[in-house]
């Protein structure tokens, strides 16, 4: 349930396109929901961790771009 | 004295060459490791938690609109309240609000923990994004900023069944109680205020603006980064004195 001042229309605008596919990637012993993107790098979507640790990493912060070396 | 006020110049002179030796420290760190430094250098003791765009919940948004993820705050809040490198949270909030769970979860995390929290309203502090603002120990908005106050509704939905009506009703209890009974606002007042006509086009409710969001009581003060890092200065002092936030 939303609460919100933004109208709902909005907050849901392209809810239909289809999602990005996402992989699980295992870095530096954590679990990592990725999207890939082209030349072997990938965005972070999310960490999956019991370590909390793991979260202020900044190189886990969702959005941030994983390039695979 | 106050411990956390600047130091005087005649006192700061001898640290250029703590500067000098720092450098070189940096500058060894690169030849051998190859990094320009460790973890500790100049490490700040607070943390900054942004709360930004819409806070999402149980539902992945559409990749237009900026989300904070809750499931990566409250992991991250632990980690920091366990910290104990971390003396202090700060609390940005510029948000438009969004899931109830998520945001109430939020602020229950950060009205729980011990390590000291201080929030701070820039531009909008809406919705679900008020009960996030008056959940640390001391809140501030910046003088422009604006925190809507409003019922919560379904958008595009006729609420026929007196069932449907009383489930908002209960959710929207939620976030009174929180808010209630984490700022010095008055039920009454609040109430009003979430209800009130004529301030909001094709809506019902209240926009608080910077002082007016402190003169009803939701917030403690007005002010910016340089108040909030004060204050945070302040609580970190006070629980140091009493054996420290951990």
């Amino acid at each position: 349930m939303l609460y919100t001042v933004v109208p709902l229309e909005d907050v849901l605008d392209g809810i239909e396109e289809d999602p990005p596919q996402l992989v699980d990637v295992v870095l530096g012993g954590v679990l990592l929901q990725v999207e890939p993107l082209s030349n072997f790098s990938y965005r972070v979507e999310r960490v999956i961790s019991s370590d909390p640790q793991a979260y202020l990493n900044l190189q886990y912060q969702p959005g941030s771009i994983i390039r695979w070396t | 004295m106050d411990p956390f006020k600047p130091t005087l110049t005649s006192e700061a002179q001898p640290e250029a060459p703590n500067e000098a030796q720092a450098q070189q420290a940096a500058l060894q760190s690169i030849k051998q490791l190859g990094q320009t430094g460790t973890a500790d250098d100049g490490a700040s003791p607070y943390h900054c938690l942004t709360i930004i765009g819409q806070i999402e919940g149980h539902m992945v948004l559409p990749p237009r609109n900026k989300t904070t993820k809750y499931e990566h705050v409250i992991p991250q809040l632990v980690a920091i309240e366990q910290n104990p490198k971390i003396k202090g949270l700060l609390i940005v909030l510029n948000t438009v609000g969004g899931d109830i769970e998520a945001g109430l979860a939020i602020a229950e995390m950060i009205k729980s923990m011990k390590t000291p929290t201080v929030s701070l309203v820039l531009g909008g502090g809406h919705s679900i994004g008020a009960p996030i603002a008056v959940a640390a120990d001391y809140s501030l908005i910046a003088e422009t900023a604006t925190m809507t106050i409003h019922p919560i509704r379904l958008t595009g939905l006729v609420i026929g069944v007196p069932q449907t009506y009383e489930y908002l009703d209960k959710m929207q209890e939620r976030v009174i109680q929180f808010i209630v009974q984490n700022s010095r606002i008055k039920l009454e007042v609040l109430r009003e205020m979430m209800f009130r006509t004529g301030e909001l086009v094709r809506d019902v409710g209240t926009v608080l603006v910077g002082e007016e969001a402190v003169r009803v009581g939701l917030i403690d003060g007005v002010g910016g980064v340089a108040e909030a890092i004060e204050r945070l200065h302040q609580l970190c002092g006070a629980a140091q004195g009493e054996g420290g936030p951990h």
